[in-house]
């Protein structure tokens, strides 16, 4: 079956989320893994969705012309075989708390730690929140150690970076409970 | 000795409200080793409702000492308890919680951090035990397959809550 990825952002406002798994529903299409929130004051979706006979993303294409109409911008692209699925991702999960007075290459700097080891970010969030005058921004990561590595490892190497950025860090382990 | 088959979601038994034991036959004896061997076959899981194995008596078994985490605190070794009951809740913790009745999901799950719980053991005794930590939060989680209630009936908060709350 084919899968595509749905990316949706417009100005937030009632009735987003209804248009468009609409319109997904007539065209018969499923929606497997998504992830909807507002950004700013933006509504963003995005999914990954299939359809049991679409091989190309002309109908789909056609059927989101009326959306982008209404001012939401709609970006499709279709997945090579094998893309939905989900890596089998084994490992310690740590969160990483980032956050301090706004400036530039906060994300990069913390991002490069990792991706330089090799840790893989499985889920980002950022805000700017506080005070006009004194923004203050703030991360959320969600990163898999690799095997070997441990929480004590991360926090060492935030530790250097906390002091060079002048920023607060904490790093903690989310390993869910299996119960 | 049994090890049984976890049941996993959609099975009708996960969501079925359990009925206390009130007949102690062998087959009670029989249930709690089946819960002990199937815990223990699923690479030493920390708990098993009698549900889980298609049992609809109030019956779990509960054992964190095996478990990475639960070494590290104070805990009572395993735990086989027949009509269990939490008579107090103390303290709020979040955790992520996963089941092996709902394979590939994990939810953020707020639950007592202390509890006393009162139960009958595998004697037939009654027993009355606090529990905190990991302990807490895996008796809270199986007494909860005993009234059909499954993590995701728990989930209090998305990935990205810390944001929303203004």
């Amino acid at each position: 079956m084919r899968h595509f990825a749905l990316t949706i952002i417009g100005r937030d406002r009632a009735g987003i989320v209804s248009e468009v798994t609409g319109i997904l529903y007539q065209l018969g299409c499923n929606i497997a893994d998504s992830s909807c929130s507002i950004l700013g004051g933006q509504f963003s979706m995005i999914l990954i969705i299939s359809h049991p006979e679409m091989q190309n993303q002309t109908t789909l294409s056609e059927a989101f012309a009326v959306l982008e109409q209404s001012g939401l911008s709609v970006f499709l692209r279709t997945l090579k075989p094998g893309g939905e699925e989900r890596p089998d991702l084994q490992g310690e999960i740590c969160m990483i708390s980032v956050y301090g007075a706004d400036k530039p290459g906060i994300v990069y700097r913390v991002a490069r730690e990792l991706g330089d080891r090799q840790i893989n970010i499985t889920d980002l969030n950022t805000k700017l929140i506080g005070e006009k005058e004194a923004p203050v921004y703030v991360m959320m990561i969600e990163a898999i150690l690799t095997a070997g590595m441990t929480v004590e490892d991360v926090e060492q190497w935030m530790t250097a970076l906390k002091n060079e950025m002048n920023v607060d860090i904490s790093v903690r382990s989310i390993t869910p409970l299996e119960l | 000795m049994a090890v049984k088959e976890v049941l996993l979601y959609p099975h009708p038994a996960l969501k079925e409200i359990c009925n206390p034991v009130t007949c102690w036959d062998d087959s009670v004896q029989q249930l709690l080793q089946d819960l002990v061997d199937t815990m223990i076959d699923a690479g030493h899981s920390v708990g098993v409702a009698a549900p889980q194995i298609n049992d609809m008596r109030r019956a779990v078994v509960v054992d964190v000492s095996k478990s990475k985490l639960g070494k590290k605190q104070e805990n009572h070794g395993l735990l086989q308890m027949v009509n269990p009951q939490i008579i107090e809740r103390d303290g709020q913790t979040l955790v992520r919680e996963g089941c092996m009745s709902v394979p590939d999901y994990t939810g953020n799950v707020m639950r007592a951090e202390r509890i006393v719980v009162q139960f009958q053991d595998e004697n037939q005794q009654l027993q009355v035990i606090s529990a905190e930590g990991f302990e807490a939060i895996a008796i809270q989680h199986e007494l909860d397959h005993l009234d059909g209630y499954l993590f995701l009936d728990r989930v209090s908060s998305l990935k990205t809550d810390l944001f929303r709350r203004k």
